[in-house]
């Protein structure tokens, strides 16, 4: 039986590759975004192991809110090092200093490389430094500057020249003494990196007086183990001493968690591609039961079992399966090379990075493509099964599973992942909605055969009027099985349903948005970090001095904290962000909308929280909460008010006053302005932050609309991830279409031999795909809209407010897949129109 | 050998007369039981005034190493009774047995075991799986069942059909005749009780034909074969030892030692 399994595999090549194109694709997927994910941690790893060299143990102040590498760290007092240095057995150790130090281009722009960090740091010991320099020297005055290798070859900088520098006080000018590379790297996987000496890198990066670390290298023979014991003794409270490979790991462990948002991310893209190419395989291994029935059953009466026909076709989805798995694995591996050199030339230099393959990509992808493949083809095999001997000789049918059955069960299946969905939406269980929205997908694709005739037939009925007899039997034919047509329909509903769902969500974010800027905020300019570089820990305190100063402007209100740098805190038993604003103006600023309490209350020293983090909680207005700051330690806050939803603010707002006092030297990550109106202030407000490049103006119109270029952006993103399932289900239809024109080879024969011309037979079969995709896209714009609105609905506490419906995205996906359709036809009404009319009716 | 005890029952096999129920020989397949036989089988296709009463109480017996033709006007009920009879259809009432196994007593994989092990099949068309060559079909029915070809067995059959040089071609690549040929060589090679084969030459000019029925008709004698054979050309069937006429899915007559002008004399009475 094997071998029967075997040569129908190769007899029908082209089927095959077709139905394999839908598992390699996402297997490619699955397997890129794994491969992809490792080759980058593995970089890193590497990359670490790299930059942490030359030290045995690191001094440093103990982790405040949590141990990972983002942890925030008080420095500690440079009185330590000499300490230290005493220890037995201590070789060399060095103070070390880093912080924010953004290089400013030839052009006056702020540099940074796709959000990776800017580092400023201090050039200490050379046996102790990562940092090599390959050019000139270190600087030995308070005007030098070493840079790194790969800033200075991007944007031409050489040693000697002038260079700005942004940093957390007003923005000085360098001259850059040397050029440094890391360990062997140009640079750090496109950070960027200022280095001055001790004293200076103090005075600009951090406190003068501290460190935010010290490096200690053991003497040759000296027990480390002893001397980080000794280290430890002398260290002062709220300081310690850790490993080498401690420091490693923590690094490593911070990349972490963004390489594992961006592979499930990728993931969950990947699965929805192979799910749909799962009904593009289900359709295929369908028809092609169909279209062997004879086979099938003379196999039967010659004495096939059963279990044996079910086997044999199960046996060539196993085939086609592993095949396409391994072919697309290696795709995976190619696909995640091109990201990696796609990387390379945006400027990121990575170290050793061949792709990794691990074991556990391997298996994931042999397991998901053979087990989806498998699994599409068991209700073909079953009926498959069903084939009764005598439809050999005789033309009998298969007996298909009553329909009443096959919709108790769609119903049933439907009314569940509804039921799933719902539990999963108020839950906010992400796993539930995908599961729900599975059980819906598969329902609908079961239901679908009861609509398929009479919604083809109306499809249809434009095009039987204006394209005549071709266009009556391309819709005719869409009409003659409902079951092909719903099935070969139901990839391209899914794909439609997740497209739709999103540009729903889209649309609602964009709405919430435009309400939000015309809700949130009173003031006529606004001026923020641009946040070029996530250690940006805001921007210069002379900004909302230098602002004021300007005649038109007639009020500020300068916003501290909430950025991913700044505002960290404790709130109860959960990280936090904290924003502050300053009391006194911020009714003609921000726009609170307060459910509870009063605004007024930030000036006694009072937290506004916002409605959702109320709720949560179960706080309400008079109640006091415990809160911990990394430098003032535990304390108590009042609930002064609580407020809807406000993105300029965040979730926990204090008065200016109070952030001061808990926080070192915070920045501004705002400034929110009153004007006397007109554009000439805006020039104004312009021209005077010109020295501050990592510094933005808008008007409300312009935050607005950068805020949705931002959406649009992201939403493009998923379009372009979503598109591979729309390509899958594409092929299904060329699939469905060639299988159906060989199937129908004597038919379109015979039209051929009554009259009709290649050119109609042509029409004839791009009529039908048409037909099919706009079913399918009709079905899937319908529930991806229902979908997307009891998505968007449950989002609201993440800041959709308002529901819309993309009515004219809907039209345009509607066209689209109309278009695609008949580009999917392409291939196979050529082949269609090309049959030899005599060949076509003397085949048996 | 088996082959010669086949040989010896060819004259003590056939006295069964037709029509008569035969209730002695229902159980076990001893020499003395007929290859196959049918009691009041009917088969009705549709219900109320549709109703088509393909079969109506058809009794018959098919005695071992004899080569029995069925005839009878299109529509008669021919292939029906086959179908029936070899358990790829069910009656609507009645009983046919194989050897002396009663067909509606078993499941659907006592049918399949039936089909693979016991009975032989040829049809007018469509006998070959296109995707397999020519001696893969052949040997298809041992393979389903997991066994060996007899390789002298499978070398006689195609040596006596003349195919032995067309073996490695697929079934788009040979003739018609050649194809019916290999279907005759499927049909043997697991030694069924019992050929089933529904107009094998319906599709075929007379000299390929002949040659498919002179294997058959060879197969008979040499090797006490039990052949039921569908036909609806005289010539053909005075290759066989005895000819059933059915009409109107009931059995109206029979004739031992046939030759082509008794049966068309036949076929003028039965149809005047
Ligand atoms: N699947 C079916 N459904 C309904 N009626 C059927 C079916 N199969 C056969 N019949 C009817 O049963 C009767 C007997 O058919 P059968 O095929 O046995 O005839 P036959 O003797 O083999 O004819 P032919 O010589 O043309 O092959 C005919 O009237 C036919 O129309
Ligand atoms: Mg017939």
């Amino acid at each position: 039986m094997w071998r029967i399994t075997l040569k129908s595999l190769l007899a029908h090549k082209l089927r095959l590759a077709l139905t394999a194109i839908a598992i390699v694709l996402g297997v490619t997927f699955v397997s890129g975004t794994y491969i992809l994910t490792d080759t980058i941690h593995n970089t890193f790893t590497s990359l670490f192991s790299t930059v942490y060299q030359g030290f045995n143990f690191q001094v440093r102040g103990v982790a405040q809110f949590s141990n990972a590498g983002t942890a925030v760290r008080n420095p500690i007092p440079e009185s330590i090092l000499p300490e230290i240095q005493k220890v037995p057995g201590v070789e060399d150790a060095a103070g070390s200093v880093v912080g924010y130090a953004q290089f400013v281009s030839h052009g006056g722009k702020a540099i940074a490389n796709n959000g990776a960090p800017t580092i400023g740091a201090s050039l200490h010991s050379k046996t102790l430094s990562y940092l090599h320099i390959v050019e000139g020297r270190a600087p030995t005055t308070s005007h030098g500057v070493v840079m790194d290798a790969g800033t200075a070859k991007k944007y031409h900088f050489k040693v000697g020249q002038q260079v700005r520098v942004l940093l957390l006080g007003p923005p000085r000018t360098f001259t850059i003494t040397g050029i440094a590379r890391f360990g062997d790297t140009a640079n750090l996987a496109g950070a960027t990196m200022a280095a001055f000496d001790t004293p200076t890198a103090q005075k600009v990066l951090g406190e003068v007086g501290k460190f935010n670390a010290i490096y200690v290298k053991t003497a040759p023979g000296a027990s480390n183990a002893a001397v980080q014991r000794d280290i430890a003794r002398i260290l002062p409270r709220g300081v310690d001493v850790v490993t080498r490979q401690v420091v490693v790991n923590e690094a490593i462990s911070s990349i972490n968690q963004p390489l594992s948002f961006l592979s499930t991310t990728l993931l969950i893209f990947a699965f929805i591609a192979l799910f749909v190419g799962a009904f593009t395989i289900l359709n295929t291994f369908s028809v092609v039961v169909g279209q062997r029935t004879r086979e099938l059953a003379l196999l039967r009466i010659v004495g096939a079992s059963r279990r044996q026909v079910f086997r044999s076709v199960l046996g060539e989805a196993a085939i086609l399966g592993l095949v396409s798995s391994l072919v697309g694995l290696g795709l995976g591996v190619l696909t995640a090379m091109g990201i990696e050199a796609l990387l390379r030339g945006f400027g990121i230099s990575m170290p050793s990075g061949s792709p990794v393959l691990a074991a556990r990509t391997i298996i994931v992808a042999l397991v998901l493509g053979v087990g989806v493949t498998i699994l599409a083809a068991v209700s073909p095999a079953r009926r498959a099964v069903r084939i009764p001997p005598v439809a050999a000789i005789s033309d009998s049918h298969v007996a298909d599973v009553s329909l009443r059955r096959r919709f108790t069960w769609g119903t049933s299946i439907a009314i569940a992942g509804v039921a799933v969905l719902g539990i999963g939406l108020s839950n906010h269980t992400i796993q539930l909605v995908g599961l729900g929205a599975l059980g819906v997908f598969i329902g609908v694709a079961m239901l679908l055969p009861a609509v398929a005739s009479p919604l083809s037939s109306a499809i249809g009925r434009p095009l039987a009027r204006t394209l005549g007899t071709a266009g009556r039997l391309g819709r005719a034919n869409s009409m003659r099985s409902p079951r092909r047509t719903a099935q070969t329909a139901s990839a391209l509903m899914i794909g439609l349903a997740v497209v739709s769902a999103f540009a729903v969500i889209g649309a609602s974010i964009s709405k919430s948005v435009t309400s939000v800027a015309d809700n949130a905020v009173n003031a006529d300019l606004i001026v923020y970090d641009k946040v070029s570089s996530p250690m940006s820990p805001g921007f210069s305190t002379t900004v909302p001095k230098v602002v004021a100063a300007l005649p038109g402007v007639t009020m500020t209100d300068t916003i501290y904290g909430n950025t991913p740098m700044s505002g960290q805190f404790k709130f109860r038993h959960s990280l936090g962000t904290l924003t502050a604003v300053s009391a006194r103006h911020l009714a003609g600023t921000v726009r609170l909308h307060m459910t509870a309490g009063d605004s007024r209350a930030l000036a006694s020293g009072a937290m506004l929280i916002d409605a959702t983090v109320a709720k949560s909680n179960h706080l309400s207005v008079g109640d006091t909460v415990p809160v911990r700051f990394a430098l003032t330690g535990r304390s108590t806050v009042r609930i002064g008010g609580v407020y809807k939803l406000n993105p300029i603010v965040g979730s926990y707002l204090v008065s200016d006053s109070y952030y001061l006092s808990h926080f070192q030297n915070p920045l501004p990550s705002a400034v929110l302005l009153r004007t006397s109106g007109g554009s000439s202030v805006e020039g104004e407000v312009q021209q005077a932050l010109a020295p501050y490049p990592n510094v933005q103006v808008q008007n409300r119109a312009q935050l607005e609309h950068s805020q949705l270029a931002q959406i649009d952006k992201l939403l493009g993103l998923v379009y372009a991830l979503l598109g591979l399932a729309v390509i899958i289900a594409l092929i299904g239809i060329v699939n469905t279409l060639v299988l159906s024109v060989f199937e129908r080879t004597r038919e379109i024969g015979l039209l051929r031999a009554v009259g009709m011309k290649r050119r109609q037979v042509r029409m004839m079969i791009r009529a039908e795909s048409v037909i099919l995709s706009i079913f399918g896209a009709v079905v899937g714009i319908i529930i991806g809209t229902g979908l997307g609105v009891a998505l968007a609905s449950s989002l609201g506490s993440a800041g959709i407010t308002a529901i819309s419906v993309p009515v004219s995205s809907m039209v345009v996906f509607l066209i689209l897949s109309a278009v695609l359709g008949l580009l999917a036809a392409t291939w196979p009404a050529r082949r269609a129109a090309k049959l030899d009319v005599l060949a076509a009716i003397a085949e048996e | 050998m088996e082959d010669n005890a086949y040989q010896d029952n060819v004259h003590t096999a056939g006295a069964a007369p037709v029509g008569t129920a035969p209730t002695a020989m229902t159980t076990g397949s001893g020499n003395g039981s007929p290859a196959a036989h049918a009691v009041d089988l009917c088969k009705t296709y549709g219900t109320g005034q549709a109703a088509v009463h393909a079969l109506d109480g058809i009794n018959v017996v098919f005695e071992q190493s004899r080569f029995t033709a069925v005839m009878g006007p299109s529509g008669s009920g021919k292939s029906t009774l086959m179908h029936c009879m070899a358990g790829l259809d069910n009656p609507t009432s009645g009983r046919s047995f194989i050897g002396g196994i009663e067909v509606g007593d078993l499941n659907d994989a006592g049918l399949t075991r039936l089909r693979r092990d016991r009975v032989g099949f040829i049809f007018q068309a469509f006998n070959l799986v296109p995707t397999l060559t020519a001696a893969e079909n052949i040997t298809l029915p041992l393979d389903l069942a997991g066994k060996k070809a007899d390789k002298g067995w499978f070398d006689h059959l195609v040596g006596r059909l003349g195919i032995a040089d067309r073996l490695a071609g697929k079934p788009s690549e040979l003739s018609g005749g050649q194809q019916q040929r290999v279907a005759c060589a499927r049909a043997l090679i697991s030694r069924p009780e019992l050929v089933f084969a529904d107009e094998p030459t319906g599709n075929l000019d007379s000299m390929a034909a002949g040659e498919i029925l002179s294997f058959l008709r060879m197969s008979v004698d040499e090797l006490g074969q039990s052949i039921v054979m569908v036909t609806h050309d005289p010539r053909g069937a005075a290759y066989s030892d005895r000819v059933v006429f059915l009409g109107d899915g009931k059995v109206v007559g029979e004739m031992e030692q046939p030759t082509a002008d008794s049966v068309l004399e036949r076929i003028r009475t039965l149809a005047g």
